[in-house]
This record gives C-alpha cells, sequence and structure tokens, in this order.
C-alpha cells in the first residue's frame, strides 16, 4: 500500500480530484463537470478514484478546496478546508520553483496571485464582472459551433486579430458579431476574442500588480492555446503551463491535506464506499427576521450533521 | 413629545451620540431603525434613485422603516464640519448635501423631515445655531437647548475617547447610549492585527459588509479602524499628500490608511468600499498606489454590493490572512 493524500476542488463547473503521492507524485487524477449537482459529483468521483486505487493506496489525508469546499469537507471527511487562493498557489510553488505570478483562470471566477520567495505577497480576484472566464469561452465557441477543444487551434491560425472589446461579456459578444457581418475571418475574431480577455484580465483582475516572471498559468483554461498565445504576447515572454494546469486547485488540497494530517495525527476522511452513504440536503427560509436566511440543512444518512446559511448563527451546526 | 426616528445609517455611526442625547435630553422619544436586514435593503433598492449607491438606497430602506412609525424624520443636510479655514473646501459627499432631497422625492408618506443644514465652515454658523433650528422645531427654548447640547457634546465626547482608547464604534455606540460594559483591550490568542478602512456605514454595518467584522474575529484577528485616530492624527496626514480628496469621510479613509501604513503596528488593511460609490473610485486607487509605495503592507479591497454573500468575502478574507499566516512563518 502506497500511502497516499486526496485532494478536492470543487469549483462552479468543475470538479477535480487528485491522488497524490507523500514526495507530490500525481497517482490519479479526474476533471469532471460539477452540472449543478456537487454532492453527487464528489461522490460519483471518489468512487471512481476508489475502483482505480482503492486496492493500492492507503489515504492518510485529504482536502478540500473551492467554492463548494465546506458542502464537499462534508462529504469526504476533510482533514483541511482551504480558500482556493491559497490551494493554488501551494500547488504551483511546489511545481514551478521559484515562481513569482500565478494566473488562474477557471469557469466563474479568475484570480491573480503574486508571490515573491514562496510566500504570497498579493492576490486579486474578480469582482462583479466574470468576462473573459470559461463560461463565456465556452459559450461563445457553442455560438460558433467550434468544440471548445479546438479554440485554440483556430486561433493559432490568425493572421490578423481584429480587435474586439473585452470590457464586458455583453459587448464582446456584440462586437464579435459586428466583426463576422464585417466579414472577417473565424480565426482572426477567435484570436481576437481571446487578446480582448487578456486585456481585460491584465486591466481587471491584474490592475496594478508586478508581474514577474516564472509566470504560470493554471485553471481550465489554461488548456486553450489561444489563450496562452494572447498572454506571451501581451507580457513579452512566454508563460508556463504546468502538465495538471486543469486540476492545480486539488493538488494545492492534497498539499494541504499532508501538511495538516502531520499536526493532526489521523485522517477523517470516509472511504471511497460513499455510495452506501446517503447524502441529502434540504433547505428552509428562516421565518425568525426580516432577514429571511436560506438555512441549509445536511443529512448524512437521514442523521443531520451540519447547518449552515443564517447570518445570525442561531442555526448554525456542525457534529464531529 | 414627539417621536423622532434616526435611520441606522450613514451619519448614524458616527454623530448618533451626539443627536440621540440631544433630543432625548429635549424631552423626546428618539426611535432608531433597526440593523439592516433584508428587508430594509429591499425597500431601499426599491424606493431610491436607481444609480444611487448602496449606503444612500440603504438610507432609504431604513428611512422608508422609520416613516411609519414616528413623527419628525431627523435628515440633516451634512456640509462640512470642518472649522472655517481648515482644509479648504472639503464638504461631504454631494449625496450627503442633497439628503433631504432625494429622501422627500423618494419617499411617501414621509413624516416632516428635520433637515437642519449642519455647515461648521461658515464662520457665524456652527453647532449651537444648528442645535437651535433643531430644538426650535421641537418647542424648545434657549436655555433648555444649551443645557441639552452640553450633555450631547458630553455624550459624543466619551463616545470618540472610548473610540480612541481602541474599542469599535459598534461597541462604544452601545457602551456610551445602552450602558454596555467594553474594554479596549485586544482579545488574548488574536495574533494578527488588521486595519480596516472605509465609510462607517460601510465597515460597521454587519449585513452590508457580509459579517466582515464576525469573519475576522472568528479567525483570530484584532480589528483596529481610522475611527480609533484622534482628529489630530488623522489631520497631519495630510501634509503627506500634494493634493487631499474634497470629501470628509473620504479623507479620513485615506488619513487612516495613511497612518497605519507607516506606522506599522498593523500586519496588514483591509479597504472596504460600496459598489457605486464615487469618492470611493479615487479612495481605493489612491490607497492602493501609497501602500504600495510607502510600504510592504498587504492590501487587500474588499468592494461589497446588494447581491454580496459571506462567501466571497470569506474567500478574500481567508485567504488574505493564510497569506499574512505564511509571511510571517516564511520571516
Amino acid at each position: 500500500m502506497i500511502k497516499a493524500y486526496l485532494g478536492v476542488d470543487v469549483g462552479s463547473v468543475s470538479t477535480n480530484l487528485v491522488i497524490m503521492d507523500e514526495n507530490g507524485q500525481l497517482l490519479a487524477s479526474s476533471y469532471l463537470r460539477t452540472n449543478g449537482r456537487p454532492i453527487q459529483t464528489v461522490q460519483e468521483g471518489i468512487q471512481a478514484l476508489g475502483r482505480e486505487l482503492a486496492q493500492e493506496v492507503n489515504i492518510m489525508g485529504c482536502g478540500t478546496t473551492g467554492s463548494a469546499r465546506y458542502l464537499t469537507s462534508m462529504i469526504i471527511g476533510a482533514d483541511v478546508v482551504k480558500n482556493e487562493i491559497t490551494a493554488h498557489a501551494i500547488a504551483a510553488s511546489h511545481e514551478i520553483e521559484n515562481v513569482h505570478t500565478i494566473i488562474e483562470i477557471g469557469g466563474q471566477d479568475s484570480k491573480i496571485i503574486i508571490l515573491r520567495g514562496g510566500v504570497v505577497t498579493d492576490f486579486a480576484m474578480n469582482t462583479v464582472c466574470a468576462a473573459g472566464t470559461g463560461s463565456f469561452l465556452d459559450q461563445q465557441a457553442s455560438r460558433l459551433c467550434i468544440p471548445i477543444e479546438e479554440f485554440g487551434g483556430y486561433a493559432a491560425k490568425a493572421r490578423n486579430p481584429v480587435r474586439i472589446a473585452g470590457r464586458c461579456a455583453v459587448f464582446a459578444e456584440s462586437d464579435m458579431i459586428h466583426k463576422q457581418q464585417l466579414g472577417h475571418n473565424l480565426e482572426d475574431i477567435v484570436a481576437g476574442l481571446c487578446e480582448a480577455l487578456v486585456r481585460n484580465y491584465m486591466n481587471n483582475v491584474g490592475k496594478g500588480k508586478e508581474i514577474l516572471a516564472p509566470v504560470v498559468f493554471q485553471g481550465g483554461v489554461a488548456a486553450n492555446l489561444g489563450l496562452v498565445q494572447a498572454f506571451n504576447k501581451y507580457l513579452g515572454f512566454e508563460v508556463l503551463v504546468p502538465r495538471h494546469h486543469g486540476v492545480m486547485g486539488a493538488i494545492g488540497a492534497a498539499y494541504l491535506a499532508r501538511d495538516a494530517v502531520g499536526k493532526k495525527g489521523q485522517t477523517s476522511f470516509k472511504g471511497f464506499d460513499l455510495e452506501k452513504i446517503d447524502f441529502r440536503t434540504t433547505s428552509f427560509e428562516c421565518k425568525g427576521c426580516s432577514n429571511a436566511c436560506e438555512v441549509v440543512q445536511f443529512f448524512e444518512n437521514k442523521n443531520l450533521i451540519a447547518r449552515w446559511g443564517d447570518r445570525c448563527g442561531k442555526w448554525e451546526l456542525q457534529v464531529g | 413629545m414627539y417621536r423622532v426616528g434616526i435611520p441606522r445609517s450613514l451619519a448614524y455611526f458616527f454623530y448618533l451620540p451626539l443627536w440621540k442625547t440631544f433630543i432625548t435630553e429635549l424631552g423626546h422619544e428618539v426611535i432608531e431603525s433597526p440593523p439592516t436586514s433584508r428587508a430594509i435593503l429591499d425597500r431601499g433598492v426599491k424606493e431610491a434613485v436607481n444609480d444611487a449607491c448602496i449606503p444612500i438606497k440603504l438610507y432609504h430602506g431604513h428611512a422608508a422603516y422609520l416613516a411609519e412609525r414616528c413623527d419628525l424624520l431627523f435628515c440633516p443636510r451634512l456640509v462640512s464640519v470642518r472649522k472655517h479655514g481648515d482644509f479648504g473646501s472639503e464638504t461631504f459627499c454631494p449625496k450627503f448635501l442633497g439628503l433631504p432631497d432625494m429622501v422627500r422625492l423618494a419617499l411617501n408618506p414621509l413624516p416632516p423631515l428635520i433637515d437642519v443644514r449642519i455647515d461648521l465652515k461658515q464662520p457665524r454658523t456652527g453647532l449651537w445655531d444648528a442645535a437651535c433650528e433643531v430644538g426650535q422645531k421641537l418647542g424648545h427654548g434657549q436655555a433648555e437647548i444649551k443645557r441639552a447640547l452640553r450633555l450631547a457634546q458630553a455624550a459624543q465626547q466619551s463616545f470618540r475617547n472610548l473610540c480612541q482608547r481602541g474599542v469599535l464604534v459598534p461597541d462604544a455606540l452601545e457602551a456610551v447610549l445602552n450602558g454596555k460594559k467594553v474594554s479596549p483591550k485586544a482579545t488574548p490568542g488574536h495574533d494578527l492585527t488588521i486595519a480596516v478602512v472605509g465609510y462607517p456605514y460601510v465597515i460597521y454595518d454587519p449585513y452590508i459588509n457580509a459579517g466582515l467584522f464576525k469573519i475576522l474575529q472568528e479567525e483570530g484577528v484584532n480589528i483596529v479602524t481610522q475611527d480609533m485616530l484622534t482628529d489630530q492624527i488623522l489631520n497631519w496626514q495630510a501634509r503627506e499628500l500634494p493634493k487631499t480628496l474634497f470629501w470628509y469621510f473620504s479623507n479620513r479613509a485615506v488619513y487612516g490608511g495613511l497612518h497605519f501604513m507607516k506606522k506599522g503596528r498593523v500586519d496588514g488593511m483591509i479597504h472596504v468600499t460600496a459598489f457605486a460609490c464615487g469618492p470611493d473610485s479615487m479612495v481605493d486607487r489612491l490607497l492602493e498606489i501609497e501602500v504600495r509605495r510607502r510600504s510592504s503592507m498587504p492590501y487587500l479591497a474588499i468592494a461589497v454590493d446588494e447581491h454580496t454573500g459571506e462567501a466571497g468575502v470569506r474567500t478574500r478574507v481567508e485567504a488574505f490572512l493564510d497569506m499574512l499566516r505564511y509571511q510571517r512563518k516564511g520571516k
């Protein structure tokens, strides 16, 4: 049996799981669509990993990150629950020595993390605007009937990228339509869109940040060659895309789990056989005051194990 | 006896002890709106003009709540609280200047407003004139007004003193007005100190900032704000800038930020900014530039709007604190 650590990153669009050995070698990883069902996706993902590796590995610790990190921690029995900024930073600094800048673009958010001497010194996340993240690219690709996997290929073939307003996803779309009706070819429009998104990212999330090489580009969108090229062009040097760029958050969570268990001594991982456990959530609107908070109740086999979502703390509950 | 409503927003978080004491001492009942809730916010968004900032919308919500419950609504026109000759043309944000008019146009039914103009910059007017206007509206003579104003100023002073000894504004308000016991001591076991700067009505309203103070305290952080500094310390900072801003609360946030950058007794700084706030488009940028220029202090800007959930704020704050703690470990 190999001693291993499990990291789970449940975001708005994708759910990523990795199993890593003690030295940070990836034993298995999976990139699944969350499809709006985080509980089910995590359960299925864990079981699939179990079928693959349960005989060979001994899970010594597990960690969760991403926007559903608290929910997920309750499903798998996580040893550590961390925000995605810290998780991404940890993963990148293990992967690439002396990384100075991390560009991370996911399904619905994008962030920049600045590190100096292996320590995060500054970061920013997109605020109200999600223009230029994975879901917008997805949407544009399907509007143009290009499979998202080939999007980058189109951009690479562009000879003369058109200029598209990237400030806002809505304007970007109308600008794209305008350019296509003028007769520009698809390759130039796709490449123009990639450049617009990079400009928007740099002016919005990257505003005022000192971007020094080495720059790591990670997150699901890093698979898009068009964006990689647009970043290279904008920055004037090459960004590095790590091999496991899509699951870096989960890798970070696994590293954090390794550290956490080192201190804690024992894992609270529930095991791979999650199909035997019935996880369910119900919610209700609290009538206690005019805030009308939506309280979520989390059940494991009919036992209420946690409750959250209230502002005042009246309903807050966590068993174990 | 009148029931006078004071909305729990905007200047409430800075001048409540003065006006509440003044009105109470004249023998009237002060009714405060409850802490911001979703119902109040929704009401404000509905009543206020569409392009107003969140704090102004919120004020409308609080005023609307009180409109049905009081005889008079206290809604002063705050112009300036700087003495004549000080700080050039500094005033409150233009929205404060037009507040009574906005409320009057937006809300119906609405009780009569006490829309006293407060401009301490005019040499002949001042707090006494303002107090007289309010007092006379409530049917009192000069002797009573004088007495109530003296007590009111004392209450305001003890509130400011408590803040300057390190008590957070919400606790200091409770202490001065309701006799709650407070201690300015840092909580034992808290290992970080963070300066939170921003408008009082954004940083002390736990609904609109998604419980920022609670999150910080749960995470083991001591909080300091610009309101714990004396006016003198704040005003000194004006010399650090080639030009100051035009708006009172904006300048306080910037001066507070500058002080914390220099004195360095804090581990990091958070600026909380309200979505659609005009002045903040300058304040936030100015703080960001100055913090980079003058120090290596970690800085986080949090923008809040009516849809801000706790999750977004918590993620940023957690990451910020992780960063501070990892940095400390690395040293």
